[in-house]
């Protein structure tokens, strides 16, 4: 701790969080230090230009952080809050941890096969362009609940970049190990135990962690787009997407800037929790 | 006037003084002759590259002196060196730019400087290349020719700028000892057209003998100049000097030196530098 | 007869040296007058075909049977004994630069048949060959390397003499790859995979009837609806609206994606440059850049008045984010050397910014504009379900509220399309200005 303090690095940083801070509380007050006379024909300069004529453009209309601090802390009471806290990290796990069951064979068996990498990968390649929300109409159709068809979009998105990052990671796998294996009497199915699996972990590691960053952009937006799932009023159920939607329903414009954060701290830890699990998968990356 | 005549006094260079305070390279004294090829030898994470980065000016040292004909180079007072087109490295992995032919690679010292127009750079840079046996690459990219035709390569572009002194990091070691020895032979056919001071850092004892005219076998961390050798076998040389009686007296002289040096870098655990 | 044993026997000759490495994918015209200069040649088990230091006159092929080949320790392989079946290639030795006399010993092991070529005559046919000569002999020599494990000074294979080889433009070179490519099992078994796959759907939904399935829409609905010029739903590639749906989508793409590569890329150099800015700037940049950017979608309708802008508001904020990062990223990688070398060289702050970071970010660059735009329609799409009109996302979702359940996949299918057309417009632009990339990563392909 001590040493964090002393560290000009850390101050740099907290310095510019800090005027950030400062910034975005003085652009979202603009409409009151805006007010007086003074600033009668800047006002009329933004009119002109299309914009509001009464607060600074774009960031005039953001609540500002200290009313977002209030919001937050009276939310941080509400179980409902916590619940959609809850829904969108079983939503994101569910999906995350379908897309890497059957993402990580499904890569491996391409990288492998070249027949199987000939007839699927071709299909692989012309879904993937496809963004994951765009199969959410499809999802809904056909899914029998909400919540699977949720699930369903998330794995989608996460599997996309498991599937190339395996197969990324088997084609980069140094030919020598192969040789190496093939000479000291291994038969197939042992090399593929003992060098792809462990060849490729690393890869996989990286491509969750990118796939984690996508599968909460893809929770967010589908519990955004589909309602959320359960219609309890308020706060309650629906996920931290269908929170800030809500929010925004409801008029609440300081609680939108709380989920938005809310999220962005959930993401970290989901991806920690990974990275974690990364380390103990993959312990002799440390010595890089 | 002498060209690239090196002075190294008392050199030290502490890594991380506050806090592991990893001393790498211990009052180290050395001096090298204009137009000499003078070769250090020591084991792998001896601290002899942070010789070479002093002197190029990479990294700042702690004390001492260095000095090139006469100019100072860095001292207690003025840590770092300024690196310049006086003394060029040729580096251990290669630094070609990969994006740029071997052509423009070559030209871009005396383009950059603003020494030579770019046309008089051209015709200069495929004259060099020509005289080094590099006809018929120009216009490859260094990616496209093999590692022993791109530190060739390398070494015309460092001399193009008419350096002082060459520094060469350990330049062939990871070449196969069929392209190295094709390679000292090639380096010194260079040299004995521009008699350029080259300070040449090597594990090889062999290579050593084969190019040098001095030989400093340096001390495991903190490396300093443990033994001197003045290699009596006369310029210009061959492949055949390989063989000869002296070569193999001079071997067995420092053989022994260098054995007990990475002896002990071995036991200390010593990570690749 | 004779015509016809030989024509027996260059068939022969054909299939063995398909089976090679250099000649595996050459056109059947090349390999007909490959066959014609080949001559055929037996050897009883235990036979020395050859020894090391003879003249190195003719390549041999393996048709059948075993031999053994051997270096001679001056060459300094990394594997000396080497055994070769059918498809095996040796003798090569006077394809070399400097190269005259064997390299190795070779016997057979076994009876064994091979075809002859005298390697004058077989240079001389290539040089005759302007696309496909130099494509062999690059062959040859990733041949010599890998599986000879030759040190690469010696395995330095003669350059052909004659017009293009040094000059063989990408378009000629693609235009060539595309023609090996249609001759190799891979497009068969790409209609394979599709066929797999749209048979599964059609047979799911309109034959079958399984439970789930049969709500979805069909195969021939699709089709049906996507290609008819008088469509149910209204959209079909018939129809205007179709293209303006395209058209808006697009546009608020590239407006995005622009935005984000004038501001991102200088954003990022500057992080990747000067260890002050990131230390000032990275902390604020990763705080905001885990929040998804579809849980801005609210706070940019109240920011921005009108939906437009804030749609191509999410669309750039993804795009920049992905952007700066991956360029930031390419600045750190750059090997430390090559900026010492061109402070060594003489070079100033400014020019080793202009002739080595740039240029050294460069692929790091391009891959984050592959991602920006794929992330860049990925928010796109999410915004205009949300909160658009017109545009792919919105016809998707306005179809599902409509219950047009066709027009949901002909939008699905229509931006898969289209993302992937600009994705590879990108990655075509960066393959343009990268060719020394292209190149490196051609002669070092598997």
């Amino acid at each position: 701790m001590k040493k964090m303090l002393s560290n000009p690095v850390f101050w740099r940083g907290a310095v510019s969080i800090v005027v950030f801070l400062v910034l975005w509380e003085l652009g979202a007050r603009s409409k009151q230090w805006m007010a007086p006379e003074f600033f009668a024909p800047f006002k009329e300069l933004l009119g002109a230009m299309g914009f509001k004529k009464d607060y600074l453009p774009w960031i005039g209309a953001v609540p500002a952080p200290s009313a977002v601090l209030q919001s937050w802390i009276g939310v941080l009471g509400d179980a409902g809050y916590w619940h959609s806290w809850y829904m969108s990290f079983f939503r994101v796990m569910g999906g995350f941890l379908a897309a890497m069951i059957i993402g990580i064979p499904f890569g491996l068996a391409l990288a492998v096969s070249r027949v199987a990498h000939g007839v699927a990968f071709p299909v692989f390649e012309v879904l993937r362009p496809i963004p994951p929300l765009a199969w959410v109409p499809a999802s809904i159709i056909f899914w029998p609940t909400q919540e699977s068809a949720i699930i369903f979009i998330t794995f989608l998105g996460a599997f996309y970049t498991i599937v190339i990052n395996v197969l990324g990671g088997a084609r980069s796998i140094d030919v020598r190990y192969f040789q190496a294996a093939q000479s000291m009497g291994s038969s197939n199915l042992d090399m593929f135990r003992r060098i792809v699996l462990p060849g490729t972990l690393p890869s996989i590691m990286v491509g969750s962690a990118v796939g984690m960053g996508i599968t909460w952009e893809v929770v967010v937006a589908a519990e955004m787009i589909s309602g959320g799932g359960s219609q309890i009023g308020g706060t309650s159920g629906g996920g931290l997407g269908f929170f800030i939607w809500n929010s925004y329903i409801g008029g609440s414009y300081e609680q939108i800037v709380v989920g938005m954060i809310s999220i962005g701290i959930a993401g970290y830890l989901s991806s920690e929790l990974l990275r974690w699990g990364g380390r103990y998968a993959t312990p002799w990356m440390k010595a890089r | 006037m002498s060209r690239g005549h090196i002075v190294m006094q008392d050199v030290v260079k502490v890594y991380d003084p506050q806090g592991a305070a990893v001393m790498a390279v211990d009052h180290c004294s050395l001096e090298i002759e204009p137009g000499e090829i003078c070769m250090i030898v020591g084991p792998s994470g001896c601290g002899k590259t942070t010789l070479l980065n002093a002197i190029a000016g990479f990294h700042e040292i702690t004390s001492g002196r260095i000095v090139m004909d006469g100019e100072l180079l860095c001292s207690t007072e003025k840590p770092k060196s300024v690196p310049g087109p006086d003394r060029i490295v040729v580096f251990q992995n290669g630094a070609l730019f990969p994006w740029k032919t071997n052509l423009d690679n070559v030209i871009f010292g005396p383009v950059m400087q603003g020494k030579l127009s770019r046309r008089e750079a051209l015709d200069k840079g495929r004259a060099m290349m020509a005289d080094a046996g590099l006809a018929g690459v120009e216009h490859n990219y260094p990616g496209e020719v093999s590692s022993g035709m791109r530190r060739r390569v390398e070494i015309v572009r460092a001399l193009m700028n008419d350096p002082r002194a060459l520094l060469l990091d350990e330049p062939y070691r990871a070449l196969d000892s069929l392209t190295k020895s094709v390679m000292h032979e090639a380096l010194l056919e260079i040299y004995y057209k521009n008699k350029v001071t080259i300070f040449f850092i090597t594990h090889d004892l062999e290579e050593a003998i084969f190019l040098g005219h001095r030989v400093a076998i340096m001390t495991t961390r903190p490396c300093k100049p443990k033994k001197i050798l003045n290699v009596d076998i006369a310029h210009p040389r061959d492949y055949s000097v390989l063989t000869s009686k002296r070569f193999r007296e001079l071997i067995e002289e420092t053989n022994e030196a260098v054995h007990e040096e990475a002896l002990k870098a071995f036991q200390a655990g010593e990570k690749e530098g | 007869m004779e015509a016809a044993l030989r024509v027996g026997a260059a068939d022969g000759a054909i299939a063995a040296l398909r089976e090679t490495t250099p000649f595996g994918d050459a056109s059947e015209a090349l390999l007909q007058r490959i066959a014609a200069i080949a001559r055929p040649a037996r050897f009883s088990a235990g036979t020395r075909i050859y020894s090391a230091n003879d003249t190195a006159d003719d390549i041999f092929v393996v048709v059948s049977g075993r031999i053994e080949h051997v270096f001679k320790p001056e060459v300094g392989a990394r594997e000396a004994h080497k055994r070769m079946t059918r498809g095996g290639v040796f003798g090569w030795a006077g394809l070399l630069l400097g190269q005259t006399q064997r390299l190795a010993s070779v016997n057979a092991t076994e009876p064994t048949e091979a075809l002859r070529l005298d390697t004058e005559e077989l240079v001389k046919l290539l040089e005759s060959e302007p696309l496909e000569g130099p494509l062999i002999m690059e062959r040859f020599a990733t041949m010599i390397q890998r599986e000879f494990t030759l040190p690469a000074l010696l395995a330095q294979v003669r350059r052909l003499s004659g017009p293009l080889t040094e000059e063989m433009s990408s378009l000629r070179l693609t235009m060539y790859r595309l023609s090996l490519w249609l001759k190799s099992p891979r497009p068969y078994l790409m209609l394979i995979g599709f066929a797999l796959f749209l048979g599964f759907w059609y047979m799911a939904v309109e034959v079958w009837k399984l439970p789930r399935f049969r709500e979805m829409p069909g195969v021939t609905g699709v089709v049906k609806e996507w290609f008819s010029p008088e469509p149910t739903y209204g959209l079909s590639i018939y129809t205007a609206e179709y293209y303006q749906h395209i058209w808006m989508s697009v546009w608020r793409v590239a407006q995005a994606f622009f935005l984000a590569t004038l501001l991102g890329v200088p954003f990022g150099l500057l992080l990747g440059w000067s260890r002050k800015f990131k230390e000032y700037v990275f902390p604020v940049f990763e705080t905001l850049r885990p929040i998804p950017i579809l849980a801005w979608v609210p706070l940019a309708i109240v920011m921005f008045i009108a939906t437009e802008s804030a749609v191509v508001y999410l669309a750039f904020l993804a795009s920049f984010f992905a952007t700066a990062l991956n360029t930031m990223l390419g600045v750190e990688s750059i090997d430390e050397s090559y900026v010492r070398a061109a402070n060594c060289l003489g070079a100033n702050q400014w020019q080793v910014f202009r002739h080595v970071i740039i240029p050294g970010a460069l692929p790091f660059i391009f891959t984050g504009l592959q991602i920006s735009i794929g992330v860049s329609w990925f928010s796109l799409v999410a915004a205009e379900m949300v909160s658009g009109q017109y545009g792919l996302g919105y016809v998707i979702n306005t179809s599902y509220m409509m219950v047009r359940y066709p027009t949901i996949i002909i939008g699905m299918v229509t931006l898969g399309i289209v993302g992937y057309t600009t994705s590879a417009l990108v990655r075509i632009a960066g393959d343009y200005l990268m060719e020394w990339r292209v190149r490196e990563l051609a002669l070092a392909e598997r």
